[in-house]
């Protein structure tokens, strides 16, 4: 039996008649690193804020390292380190009076951070409302991450960094997993999650509609297709069995997704003459799509590689 | 604590300049005013009934009196309570506007213990501008020639504070409860009119001083305070009372208070 950090149990919170997150039920294990991806108003900042206790549940459980969000939140966030999805900092004080705030709360020593900020090339010395966003976002990181906790929550890290700190924050992270902390982490940036995470969460409309271990992707048997046909291609291809969707069709070639035995594909396409032919494993982009669709909500939550933020 | 401090000083800085300045000329026009004859002639034909509106006597020449008609009954109580009501609105619907909130409570840190530390310091702001007002109204008047009834400025430093710690408890629960700080502002000041309103009414209208008994500024009379010099304890109390019951509505909603 898996160690839980963090569990859900139909997790519910409402807005007045908006839906937040509606029954969310998930699992963060002990030492991994977990992404939730979703568009924006998915519900990946609610339950961020319900799991730190900011938020209170319309309906539903949430415990992490054994406690309750709200009963033991004092307790809580002992052990967390949050980053929040926007960069929240007092105008007036600056990066190294933010640092000793913070771990004035913490009983700890600022040093720590002040070492993290100077890795991150960050001036401590400049108050926060004279930061550009990235250098905002800089500074929040290293208030999230200075105290070594044995629960990250991260809720888009990596926006408005330029690549090479990127670099540096993934290089923290994968640190801070070795030292055996857990990451939950909400990101747009599909390469990114592929590169650094274990497992990832799908939402959409306030629930969890998939949960993937990114090792498995490749065996998910979801695989990119494209194949060129000698002639005319046959019209009933697009409702062979396993056939998700035609992405592409230009003359004589088509692009699509195809899940299940590959080797029924191949018997099918052995009945036409075809001049070209690739089938390639899926991509966590392709994984998303399916659960998203090629829509809007996609398009503004799948990033284009590094750097390629939707928001 | 410390944060907050560094945090809102420059405004309390601002206020309290202000308040100096105000007391410095007031104090500086009072021999002017009370030699001028036409002036106290006005003031022998000019009915009772408007100068209790204010809180004052006909007395000009009484320096008491005149710092009341021209400070310390409205003009004063306007500028403290608008200190106390930005102070309130910046405390959690404004941190909440900003998103400094949730900074702050992302840190393990009880959410009475956010607002009790805020608190304090709006208290101690309160206390430093009466302070600073009695003092300033004590040395400039002294300088000026005036008589200074040392026991009754004493007197008047728990009355008035009392009075900011009332605006205070209200403003505080609405910074607590809405979620714009416009409206908090909006909320806090108004009912401090309408309790104004009420005071004012109270001086025609025996109904209207009945209903006065609930507002707040029928436990402040600067004058009386200033020329008895004895703390009015039973109206102090009120005053706190009313303060604590809105602070301590502002801890209950602000306990279950989502932040986003």
């Amino acid at each position: 039996m898996p160690d839980s950090v963090v569990l859900t149990e139909k997790l519910t919170k409402h807005y007045g008649d908006i839906v937040g997150i509606d029954g969310l039920d998930m699992e963060v294990v002990r030492g991994e690193v977990f992404g939730f991806l979703g568009p924006n108003g998915a519900g990946k900042t609610t339950t961020m804020r319900l799991l730190m206790g900011l938020l209170f549940p319309t309906s539903g459980v949430a415990r992490v390292l054994d406690l309750d969000c709200w009963k033991d939140s004092v307790a809580l966030k002992r052990e967390i380190g949050y980053l929040p999805g926007e960069p929240t900092l007092y105008p007036r004080l600056n990066g190294e009076e933010h640092i000793r705030f913070v771990a004035g709360f913490n009983g700890g020593s600022a040093e720590g951070g002040m070492r993290l900020a100077s890795r991150l090339e960050l001036d401590t010395n400049r108050r926060a409302r004279d930061c550009s966003r990235g250098m905002k976002q800089k500074l929040s990181l290293v208030l999230a991450l200075m105290k070594s906790p044995p629960l990250l929550i991260m809720d888009e890290p990596t926006t408005a960094l330029d690549p090479l700190t990127r670099r540096v924050v993934y290089d923290v992270l994968a640190e801070r997993q070795e030292s055996g902390a857990t990451i939950l982490f909400s990101s747009h940036n599909l390469s990114e999650v592929e590169r650094i995470c274990d497992r990832v969460g799908i939402i959409r409309d306030g629930s969890l509609v998939a949960t993937e271990r990114i090792d498995e992707l490749g065996g998910k048997k979801l695989h990119n297709v494209e194949v060129t046909f000698s002639g005319p291609p046959p019209a009933d291809f697009a409702s062979l069995p396993g056939v998700s969707g035609v992405k592409a069709e230009t003359g004589d070639r088509l692009v699509l997704s195809y899940r299940g035995d590959v080797n029924e594909l191949v018997r099918y396409l052995g009945r036409f003459e075809i001049s070209d032919l690739a089938i390639a494993h899926a991509s966590l982009e392709d994984v998303f799509l399916e659960y998203y669709g090629s829509g809007d909500d996609a398009s503004e939550a799948v990033g284009e590689g590094e750097g390629g933020e939707a928001s | 604590m410390r944060k907050v401090v560094k945090d809102r000083w420059p405004g309390m800085l601002l206020f309290l300049i202000g308040i100096e300045a105000y007391v410095l000329l007031s104090a500086a026009l009072y021999p002017t005013v009370k030699n001028m004859k036409g002036l106290n002639q006005i003031i022998k034909k000019t009915p009772e009934s408007v100068f209790k509106l204010f809180g004052m006597s006909k007395d000009f020449t009484s320096f008491n009196n005149y710092m009341v008609g021209r400070l310390l009954g409205l003009t004063w109580v306007i500028v403290v309570a608008v200190f106390v009501i930005a102070f309130a609105r910046a405390m959690v619907a404004g941190e909440r506007e900003e998103g400094t909130l949730e900074l702050l409570l992302a840190q393990p840190i009880e959410r009475w213990n956010v607002l009790t530390t805020e608190g304090l310091v709006l208290l101690a702001g309160i206390i430093g501008l009466v302070l600073a007002t009695v003092l300033g109204t004590m040395a400039f008047g002294a300088a000026f020639g005036a008589h200074i009834t040392f026991g009754g400025y004493f007197a008047f430093i728990p009355a008035a504070s009392a009075l900011f710690v009332a605006i205070a408890g209200y403003s505080i629960f609405f910074s607590a409860i809405l979620k714009d700080a416009r409206l908090v502002a909006m909320a806090a000041g108004g009912l401090t009119l309408v309790f104004y309103m009420l005071h004012f009414a109270g001086a025609y209208s025996s109904v209207a001083d009945k209903i006065d008994w609930f507002g707040i500024f029928h436990y402040y009379d600067a004058l009386k305070v200033l020329d008895s010099g004895s703390v009015p304890i039973k109206s102090v109390l009120v005053l706190l009372a009313f303060g604590a019951v809105g602070f301590s509505a502002a801890l209950l909603a602000f306990r279950h208070k989502d932040v986003n």
